[in-house]
């Protein structure tokens, strides 16, 4: 039973189970897994969890963007307008939508809840909140989004690079059949 | 998908009349005034608390460490500054007209008189008239501390009170608020809430910051000029800064009734007269841009239609607290307008 003293005061080593396994799913995110258990526990006292149905879009490609998504539980389809052609498939301790934690630019693709879905919500709002009460922990946040920005925009160059390099080796195939 | 659109109406209308409900709660007696004030007050010492939470401290701690600050500066202030403004006041209170007023007072009257009899319009009692007014303003604050004492004393008691919760637990106010908000219309919540924060924020704490600053100056100006109750007159000045086009007024003017209705000195309140146009300068010119930053544009009409509803509905509360109400209101909707068209509503 929590007593009058640790409820007026929040007493933060009595957390609930679901807290606790929210932190463990967290620990298990690459995005977070530097941190230690305070600033795990820090970082989940300010994501917001929504609970999404099957179909039901949560956040549509060219609107802004707040923040980012982790998957707690369900599956989650990343799709491109306007064919909504499937990107990927994400699951329990993924995450999508990073870039709107570092800007305001629209979202460059839409997320859609393949199957019921919970899903933990972190915005740029309550970042900018949690680098003003600990600094250290919130660069220490900015800096792994960044690098996991650049990774997937390498791995984009990358893809891109190959597919150029496919598509002229298809146009130098169709040129000399033409001859 | 009907099924879907039907929950979202639903959510929304649930939201919508949780919100009035508690509106209407809130406007039952005075429990809105503390709400408000416990409110105001907590958006302006929230960036202290966070302060606090940089160095280590929980936010808990940090805000009992704030609480206590601010019951010790209120000791300090109640054994010190208070008795002077107490006994300034009570000397205020019992002065009857002094030879120096009342001979100046009575030139006035004769001039005034010949004046109006010229024209027919009959004799003016200047002295009788002015001795009335000022008693009825110097009796108006004990009788409201008499009369409302027991709802003070309940707003004195509670208004802490609340402050000290509105403070530690804002954030998980705010986090239960957003989780009532559907699906479609979060992320968009929270984009509008966060831009309402920061305007609604600095413009309080810049206010608060300009009616300190404005308060100490004016004590200090009317001590340099040797106007009695000093003390008192420059905390009211302070204060009623709050209130655009009304509260400058009533500042000088008081300064005003005490050195010429007092001491009959018209020199002296001269010079407090154009002490209060160079302090209003000052505040406009430099404290405000510096304290209050950006503005909230609202056209001078509406600033006073403004006051005087205020003033009509809520009384002084309302007329300190119209100006940011108004401004709050404003950023809602330019800052929903400009939201909204960043998000594809289907």
């Amino acid at each position: 039973m929590t007593t009058p003293w640790a409820r007026l005061f929040g007493d933060k080593a009595n957390h609930k189970s679901d807290d606790i396994s929210t932190i463990d799913l967290l620990s298990r995110v690459p995005l977070f897994e530097v941190l230690n258990r305070r600033e795990l526990a820090a970082v989940e006292r300010i994501l917001h969890r929504r609970q999404y149905q099957r179909g039901e879009v949560i956040f549509r490609q060219g609107e802004r963007g707040m923040g980012m998504y982790i998957v707690q539980q369900g599956t989650v389809a990343i799709t491109a307008e306007p064919e909504n052609h499937e990107l990927f498939e994400l699951q329990d301790g993924d995450f999508f939508g990073e870039v709107a934690l570092l800007d305001e630019s629209p979202r460059s693709a839409t997320a859609v809840a393949k199957t019921d879905c919970s899903v933990f919500g972190f915005f740029q709002p309550d970042l900018f909140g949690l680098i003003a009460r600990d600094s250290r922990l919130g660069v220490k946040i900015v800096l792994r989004v960044s690098r996991f920005v650049s990774q997937r925009l390498r791995q984009a160059n990358e893809r891109a690079l190959a597919l150029s390099a496919e598509l002229d080796a298809l146009k130098q195939a169709v040129a000399r059949e033409e001859r | 998908m009907l099924a879907g659109q039907t929950r979202h109406k639903i959510h929304l209308f649930a939201l919508f009349a949780a919100v009035f409900a508690l509106l209407v709660i809130l406007y039952v007696g005075r429990v809105a005034e503390i709400m408000i004030v416990a409110a105001l007050l907590a958006y302006i010492l929230d960036p202290v608390v966070t302060l606090f939470e940089q160095r280590g401290l929980s936010r808990a701690a940090a805000t009992t460490l704030i609480m206590l600050l601010i019951t010790l500066v209120v000791v300090v202030f109640w054994y010190t500054v208070i008795p002077i403004a107490i006994v300034q006041f009570k000397a205020l209170q019992a002065g009857a007209g002094t030879t120096p007023a009342s001979q100046a007072l009575a030139r006035l009257e004769s001039q005034i008189r010949g004046f109006t009899e010229s024209f027919g319009l009959g004799a003016v009692n200047l002295t009788e008239e002015l001795g009335k007014l000022k008693l009825a303003l110097v009796h108006r604050i004990p009788n409201f501390i008499i009369h409302d004492s027991p709802t003070l004393l309940i707003g004195l008691v509670m208004t802490p009170f609340v402050m000290f919760f509105l403070l530690k637990d804002a954030r998980s106010f705010k986090k239960y608020f957003i989780s009532l908000v559907p699906n479609r219309y979060f992320e968009f919540t929270l984009d509008l809430l966060y831009k309402m924060e920061i305007q609604l924020g600095n413009y309080l704490r810049g206010q608060f910051i300009d009616a300190v600053v404005f308060g100490l100056l004016a004590t200090a100006v009317l001590w340099a000029l040797d106007v009695p109750y000093f003390v008192f007159i420059g905390l009211f000045s302070g204060i009623a800064n709050l209130i655009p086009f009304v509260g400058p007024l009533a500042g000088a003017s008081a300064a005003l009734v005490v050195v010429v209705l007092e001491q009959g000195d018209i020199v002296r309140g001269a010079y407090v007269a154009l002490a209060f146009v160079v302090l209003k300068l000052v505040d406009d010119f430099v404290i405000q841009p510096l304290a209050v930053g950006k503005h909230v544009d609202l056209h001078p009409m509406v600033v006073a239609l403004a006051i005087l509803v205020g003033g009509h509905l809520f009384g002084v509360l309302g007329m300190l607290l119209v100006v940011p109400f108004l401004g709050f209101l404003k950023v809602v909707l330019e800052e929903s307008i400009d939201t909204y068209r960043r998000y594809r509503f289907d």
